[in-house]
């Protein structure tokens, strides 16, 4: 990929910035093992268990497990004798192969080594385990292991021009998804299909358009009718083999994938015949919505944010069916949970002060849920934080049409 | 023929003959590499390595080393007795790897795109008639 290229990210550029945090912090070597911070230092999607051996200066060696490795070579722009396989056997078991590595990089096997041990309540995050921190300890004696994940944190959260586009592209590819479920649903085709039959739907357009996986580890594409739109909380809806049904709701979340960059919006649609009381909550969400993407900029807080739209709901009547909160993180694969740094009241969550800055990007992540009414709307979409506003990377149009 | 003491010169320079003889280049792939295979407690109380130079199929230096040991693509080290098991047939050396009594350095994606040709070798290696 050459620099002229719109999704061209400069990866060596990452990991010097990475090599320059490292001396402020006292880093002596950066033993990454997260998703996130995976894919935005390889460029290449880890999917076992892997770690990344950051040195004070030169390339990064990434280990993963050896059935994998020349896979993710070929995909990373590291080389192959940057990329390594680990195995149950001798000397190449993951704590051996590693640390020895790591030991090179210590003068005299001491000093300190960056590992990432916080917490998540996304599962697939990787953080160091308890046993690993205990075995990397017994096999690097003469070094001190220190938790340094915000290194990887501060870096990614304001995106490259690169990594935006990879996003903009994911999006133009989740909408190809929505345009064959609309298509299909269209003229009572809806009473064919079950909600996985929906999310096979929008997941071969997707991958016609070039999408590489439904990315979401909350189950591909969350597909949702009836009463299942209306669960309170409800944001996590994996298909399931219900048929549609005329007189519901309908819950179309689809996540798309480009380059590790992610697609994730959602639609909402009403099936006819719809009551005039389901077309008030269709018309307070969308109201909701429209009001929330006009109000993100920078400077505003999560928290500042939530009160205003709380406002609103509380003025139209409909609070009682809100999630108070609208947003959740997102960035290069494995990046889908905190916004911004671990810097918080609750650690590990997203600090309700967080200050929005251009070029930070985050899902605009809005719940609505009347269960006594088995009604519910969710919205997602992606979005860029730009000098005066936001930029949605899903430009499918917004509205909750009822489906004839 | 008189049996030779494994690792011994004599065994090496029959080592040597019979690689270079039932080895062409192209069944070692052509293969530019190197590999040391290190003996700890030997019977005599030291540690040797057997290194092995290829050069595009064809091995350039097969020879028997004590400490400081050259550097090498390929690190294998373990006990000598399991070496010599292996050698006997006793023991697997994908089951003495599996089971850490073998110890491997290297980048295992090669090192596994490798594993049939260090088969070949060690199979011409354990038809040498030698005693341990």
């Amino acid at each position: 990929m050459t620099t002229n290229d719109p999704y061209f990210i400069d990866f060596p550029g990452r990991i010097k910035s990475i090599q320059r945090e490292m001396a402020l912090d006292g880093v002596d070597v950066y033993l990454g093992s997260r998703l996130r911070t995976l894919s935005w230092t390889t460029d290449a999607f880890c999917p076992w268990r892997s770690y990344i051996v950051i040195p004070p200066e030169g390339l990064p060696t990434v280990f993963t497990f050896v059935i994998d490795a020349a896979r993710v070579a070929d995909e990373s722009w590291l080389d192959f004798d940057h990329v390594l396989g680990f195995a149950p056997m001798g000397g190449q078991d993951q704590i051996t192969a590693v640390s020895d590595l790591i030991k090179s990089y210590l003068k005299n096997g001491k000093g300190v080594v960056g590992v990432e041990a916080g917490m998540s309540n996304y599962l697939p995050e990787g953080n160091l385990t308890h046993y690993e921190y205990e075995a990397f300890s017994a096999a690097l004696p003469g070094a001190r292991l220190v938790n340094a994940l915000d290194i990887i944190d501060r870096l990614s959260m304001i995106k490259d021009e690169g990594t935006i586009n990879r996003f903009r592209k994911a999006g133009r590819m989740a909408d190809a998804g929505h345009e064959a479920v609309l298509k299909a649903i269209q003229n009572g085709g809806f009473a064919k299909y079950t909600e996985t039959e929906i999310a096979g739907i929008a997941a071969l357009a997707m991958r016609e358009a070039g999408s590489t996986w439904e990315w979401s580890f909350t189950g591909g594409n969350e597909i949702a009718s009836g009463y299942r739109t209306g669960l309170m909380g409800g944001a996590c809806t994996p298909p399931t083999d219900r048929r549609l049904r005329a007189g519901e709701p309908l819950m179309v979340d689809l996540h798309s994938t480009y380059r590790l960059g992610l697609g994730d919006h959602t639609h909402n649609y009403l099936l006819a015949p719809a009551t005039e009381r389901q077309l008030w909550h269709a018309k307070n969400f969308v109201d909701l919505v429209a009001l929330c993407l006009d109000t993100y900029k920078p400077g505003i807080t999560p928290s500042t944010l939530a009160d205003k739209m709380m406002v609103f709901c509380e003025e139209r009547g409909f609070a009682e069916f809100m999630v108070p909160g609208f947003e959740h993180g997102i960035g290069m694969l494995g990046d889908e949970w905190r916004i911004g740094r671990n810097d918080g009241p609750f650690p590990y969550w997203t600090n309700p002060d967080h200050v929005y800055q251009k070029n930070e990007m985050l899902i605009c992540a809005i719940q609505y849920a009347c269960p006594e009414e088995n009604i519910g709307f969710r919205y997602e979409n992606a979005i860029l934080i730009t000098e005066d506003g936001c930029e949605t990377m899903s430009k499918f149009p917004l509205a909750i049409e009822v489906i004839e | 023929m008189p049996t030779i003491k494994y690792l011994s010169p004599e065994w090496t320079a029959e080592a040597e003959q019979r690689l270079r003889s039932q080895l062409t280049p192209d069944q070692m792939k052509n293969l530019t590499s190197s590999m040391l295979t290190v003996y700890t407690n030997c019977p005599d109380g030291k540690d040797r390595a057997l290194y092995y130079k290829l050069e595009n199929g064809i091995f350039t230096d097969i020879s028997i080393r004590e400490a400081p040991f050259p550097e090498a693509e390929f690190v294998i080290s373990g006990d000598y007795e399991t070496f010599a098991k292996i050698s006997r047939a006793e023991l697997g050396s994908r089951s003495a790897l599996m089971s850490g009594r073998l110890r491997l350095q290297g980048n295992m994606v090669k090192a596994l795109s490798l594993a049939s040709i260090v088969d070949r070798f060690n199979k011409i290696l354990s038809e040498i008639d030698c005693e341990y």
